[in-house]
């Protein structure tokens, strides 16, 4: 008897479920597309979490667009509503997909290598962007960029291609800074303005150490921002100039001993969680666990998204280098939006890309709403940006960021990412690090290297 | 009209009926089966790009002779082995007290062991990822404190991150093959009991003499299912780390390996390579399997 | 001997109730946690340490809010695994019946590749069957979900198990009687095959409801995806989606264990009926 009565109740609660679920679905799309075309074309299956479009217009041209990250959908409909204002005559109904990256990546991948089911514009993480470009699924943008070309920064162009083919263009500039948790260095007497160089940063690490108990920095084992750092500021790359997947160098191995040297030092730790983008990792950044952090000026949206608590408390440096005198001009992580080569309204897509990511409405999207540091420089000089009293990051740091960015001017060293880069990537975020700096912090990282080029699988 | 009648016959024949009948399975085995089988074999000795495929003889098979593909292996088959150990016993005790003729509300506690096994590998892949979190609060670290201990970065040490996937496997299928054993034992005489008890056999000599041996065919049933589940294990080392990338490779499998070459990486032919190398330790296992399946029937 | 029987039972039960806590553990852990804002678990840990003043209802809410795509997948989800049960349980018995019932040519060499397929892990063959999903244009279509394993070798084995007890003189019987080939099956063997279909039916709905890498390959729309595969999305570094995951996954349990719960006095039946032997 009891048995009958809780799976009756499950029953109703079950066909409550459905009825909620199928509700929720049709009013849904009835009200945000507000259009025929896109409750025709979806199904009713949009809605703000994993799919967006913008304002349909009839005769406009269908674009559709994967992403991994959902703050970009905004970005994508934002500036397709601004470009059929802009373009009357040519107008588009953009559809953005977002997903899991990981296994949106891995799908990309496969529907290119079928030649079959690819959007027509896609967001490719840097660590992905090798596989695509090695087989020429990916369209030169060479022509939509030129006309902007004096006004943004080039290097983070270039970097997803060659100096002749550029295939992506970015968000941002993703220059790589400091970010000091200053309620810790005052408490450890230490300015960060007087750290130029890594032994500086190792000196005032152990101050730190000392007073407050707190490491200085965290490493990855998941990812790989600051062994890459230190190798760009050596002028190294992990892959070589043909785009052979290179690891075992001797830029490499210092990098990594002295990183090993931090952390016996107990300066450096292990980020909880294995890398700066877990909930472990966030929370244990909130509640003030470590002194500093050295990540490209685009991680300010995380501080401003998950660490509440330290609003104020952050100040953005320079990053150390090896010398006195060496460039303090790095660009990292990124994401390279790229047209695929299967589509078939190529000018159109092309255009749009440019639009969206280099024109001034766009970058001053990107920067108010993403936070991401702007690729025009002309937007560098315009108080209006970098002085803004009611911009969320200008308002959370103690320094501003374009102070940094100016500073450093247009030629930064960029990673080279072609070639055997994401079978690399791959590998060193999976072991090589893994090894290096938790696994096993004894064996010399030129022997660990040696072993970890050789299970780098780079099929040219 | 005259032919259809004559079609018509012949479909209805006592002749024609079983390849009827069996007509679905035989279409679905050649187009999504046979096909993908041998096309796996041919791409294994080939670079596949599109319109530029090249044949390339041994060379994704030489290229798969690294320390990676050897880990990944090598996880695969301590996974198989100690889940083969941990998951014929258990349960096999478990459904035998069970079963018991002393046991009460039999009919609860069966139910109540099968709910993992309903549950998503997503939403147990999802659980325990955040009950072996490596916080201090996670849900393991506060048992493991609770006895003294220092919390533990659980799923990023290779002894630790076996723990976490035989916790699940057993948490998800003891049910399972209990309910399989159960069902063996359903089968077995009541009546060799009370003579054995009456011999003055001790519930132990019962089960020794008795039980284990009257089981053996659901033994050889759940042996071969855990051998091709352990082999064939991804998912949940893909949903304990989140994606197919543990530390170090720690979690994985042969077919975390040949996802990663071939949905990741783009190397189908290297995937497919492994999947023909997996092929043939299947057929192998397969093949010891029946022989020793043959031997037991004769003993029997 | 009455009271040492007693203490056994006893015993017995209490061993059994501690299984059962053991088991019930992560189930009753999720649920608790499914009224706790979804970021606090990622931060300070899956626990027991609910304070329950602060303890509420949002992540439901926010779950039947429709802002997100939950139900959705709820519904692909539901609908695919319906579909897939019917379609699957009534193929297979087909091919059970013909190899039970029947003796014919290349019987043998017919079932060994029933075997074959049980064995091979669907994983070898992924890269050439997600080609041939596209090359077939039912990519991204919960067809390109469900047509590969449409006939489930399992069930073909259990089916021809449970079928090969049922005397063959029974067929002479009613083929006398002028029933066709195809009558005996529907009129006679269906009816009689009822247990083994409720058996059964649990059994490729769980591995329908809960089934993930394939459908993860296939499904290219979000608004298209299974449930499984949506939950897997909500993990995303990049967004804040643990509120919905937590009570998302509780949720999705629901479906599965009443099927259970309806069909398990006859699933136990079944599966004693079919009986597993090697």
């Amino acid at each position: 008897m009891k048995k009958r009565i809780l799976s009756s109740i499950l029953c109703v609660m079950l066909a409550a479920s459905m009825l909620v679920g199928c509700g929720g679905g049709s009013s849904d799309s009835g009200s945000s597309s507000g259009d025929d075309a896109a409750a025709e074309e979806s199904g009713g299956g949009e809605d703000g979490m994993t799919e967006g479009k913008n304002t349909f217009v009839d005769g406009g041209t269908d674009l559709s667009l994967w992403t991994f990250q959902e703050l970009h959908v905004g970005f994508y409909t934002t500036m397709a509503d601004l470009w059929n204002k802009e373009n009357p005559d040519n107008p588009i109904n953009l559809t953005v997909t977002t997903g899991e990256s990981h296994s949106l990546q891995s799908k990309l991948l496969v529907a290119c290598q079928a030649g079959e089911g690819t959007p027509d514009i896609a967001d490719i993480e840097v660590g992905y962007y090798g596989s695509f470009l090695k087989d020429g699924y990916l369209l030169p943008l060479n022509d939509v960029v030129e006309p902007y070309q004096d006004e943004i920064v080039m290097s983070r162009v270039k970097m997803y291609g060659n100096e002749k083919d550029w295939y992506g263009v970015d968000f941002h500039l993703g220059a790589s800074v400091c970010y000091y948790n200053m309620d810790i260095m005052k408490e450890a007497g230490v300015d960060p303005a007087t750290i130029v160089t890594w032994d500086d940063y190792m000196a005032a690490g152990k101050t730190v150490l000392e007073k407050t108990g707190k490491p200085m920095c965290a490493v990855e084992t998941s990812d790989l921002f600051l062994p890459q750092l230190m190798m760009l500021e050596k002028g190294k790359q992990y892959v070589d100039d043909s785009g052979k997947p290179d690891i075992n160098t001797k830029e490499h191995a210092e990098t990594i001993e002295f990183i090993r040297e931090m952390i016996k030092a107990g300066v450096c730790e292990v980020a909880p969680g294995g890398g700066f983008h877990t909930e472990e990792w966030y929370g244990h950044l909130n509640s003030g666990g470590v002194a500093s952090l050295a990540m490209p000026l685009w991680y300010m949206g995380r501080f401003t998204d998950y660490c509440p608590d330290l609003k104020g408390k952050m100040a953005i440096y320079e990053i150390p280098v090896w010398n006195e005198g060496d460039t303090r001009e790095v660009l990292q992580g990124g994401t390279g939006t790229s047209v695929l080569k299967f589509t078939e309204k190529e000018q159109l897509a092309k255009d749009f890309l440019a639009f969206a990511k280099l024109s001034e409405e766009g970058n001053k999207y990107e920067w108010n709403e993403l936070g991401f540091d702007p690729i025009r420089t002309s937007l560098w000089d315009d108080p209006e940006i970098t002085e803004n009293k009611d911009n969320k990051f200008l308002q959370y740091f103690a320094t501003n960021p374009f102070d940094i960015i100016k500073k450093n001017g247009t030629d930064l060293t960029a990673p080279n990412i072609a070639g055997g880069y994401s079978a690399t990537y791959s590998v060193l975020v999976s072991t090589t690090y893994a090894n290096a700096f938790e696994g096993d912090l004894e064996t010399p990282a030129a022997d660990m290297l040696e072993t970890e080029q050789a299970t780098i699988i780079y099929d040219e | 009209m005259e032919k259809k009648s004559v079609f018509k016959r012949f479909l209805y024949s006592q002749k024609a009926a079983p390849y009827v009948f069996i007509l679905p399975f035989v279409l679905t085995f050649f187009v999504f089966f046979a096909y993908p089988i041998v096309s796996t074999i041919m791409m294994s000795f080939q670079r596949v790009a599109g319109d530029n495929t090249t044949f390339v003889g041994l060379k994704n098979y030489k290229t798969l002779m690294n320390p990676v593909f050897y880990k990944s292996l090598k996880n695969s088959i301590f996974y198989m082995i100690v889940s083969c150990a941990l998951m014929i016993p258990i349960p096999m005790i478990l459904a035998t007290m069970l079963n018991s003729k002393h046991m009460r509300a039999k009919g609860f506690f069966r139910s109540m062991m099968f709910v993992p096994a309903l549950t998503s590998v997503v939403v147990a892949g999802v659980m325990f990822r955040l009950m072996f979190g490596e916080l201090e609060g996670s849900f393991m670290n506060q048992v493991v404190s609770y006895f003294g201990a220092d919390p533990v970065v659980w799923l990023r040490k290779p002894a630790t991150v076996w723990i976490a996937l035989f916790v699940l496997c057993l948490w998800r299928w003891t049910g399972v093959n209990m309910m399989y054993y159960l069902s063996g034992l359903q089968q077995i005489s009541g009546d060799l009991y009370e003579s054995a008890s009456i011999d003055g056999a001790t519930s132990i000599q019962q089960f020794r003499f008795i039980t284990l041996p009257l089981l053996k065919p659901t033994t050889i049933y759940v042996l071969t299912i855990s051998i091709f589940a352990g082999l064939a294990m991804f998912t949940e080392s893909y949903l304990l780390f989140n994606g197919n990338k543990s530390p170090n490779n720690v979690g994985t499998t042969i077919v975390g390996y040949l996802y990663r070459m071939g949905m990741e990486q783009n190397n189908i032919g290297i995937g497919s390579a492994i999947g023909v190398l997996l092929l043939i330790i299947v057929m192998v296992i397969n093949v010891i399997q029946l022989a020793l399946n043959g031997t037991f029937k004769k003993g029997e | 001997m009455q009271s040492k029987n007693k203490v056994l039972s006893v015993l017995l039960f209490i061993f059994f109730a501690i299984v059962i806590a053991i088991t019930m553990l992560p189930l009753i852990l999720l649920l608790a946690s499914s009224f706790r804002p979804g970021s606090d678990l990622m931060r300070y840990g899956l626990n027991f340490d609910i304070d329950w003043a602060t303890a509420n209802m949002n992540n439901y809410k926010l779950l039947f809010s429709g802002q997100n795509n939950y139900f959705n997948w709820y519904k692909n989800s539901l609908l695919i695994t319906v579909i897939q049960v019917v379609l699957a349980l009534f193929l297979s018995a087909c091919v059970g019946y013909g190899f039970a019932m029947y003796d014919f040519k290349l019987k043998n060499a017919a079932f060994a590749c029933v075997l074959l397929v049980m064995m091979i892990p669907t994983e070898v063959i992924i890269l050439p069957l997600y080609r041939l999903i596209i090359g077939m244009g039912i990519m991204d279509s919960m067809w390109g979900i469900m047509l590969p394993y449409i006939v489930a070798p399992m069930l073909i084995f259990f089916f021809r198990q449970y079928l090969s007890g049922i005397s063959k003189e029974f067929l002479d019987a009613a083929r006398v009687d002028g029933c066709t080939e195809y009558g005996i099956f529907f009129r006679i063997m269906v009816p009689l095959m009822k247990p083994s279909f409720a058996a059964m039916g649990i059994y490729q709905g769980m591995s329908s409801w809960n089934n993930f890498l394939w459908p993860m390959i296939v499904m290219r729309s979000q608004s298209k995806i299974t449930l499984p595969v949506g939950l897997q999305s909500l993990m995303s570094p990049y967004g804040n989606n643990y509120d919905i995951l937590i009570a998302g996954s509780c949720f999705a349990i629901i479906p599965i264990l009443i099927l259970f719960v309806c069909f398990q006095s006859y699933f136990i039946e079944g599966m004693t009926a079919g009986g597993v032997k090697g």
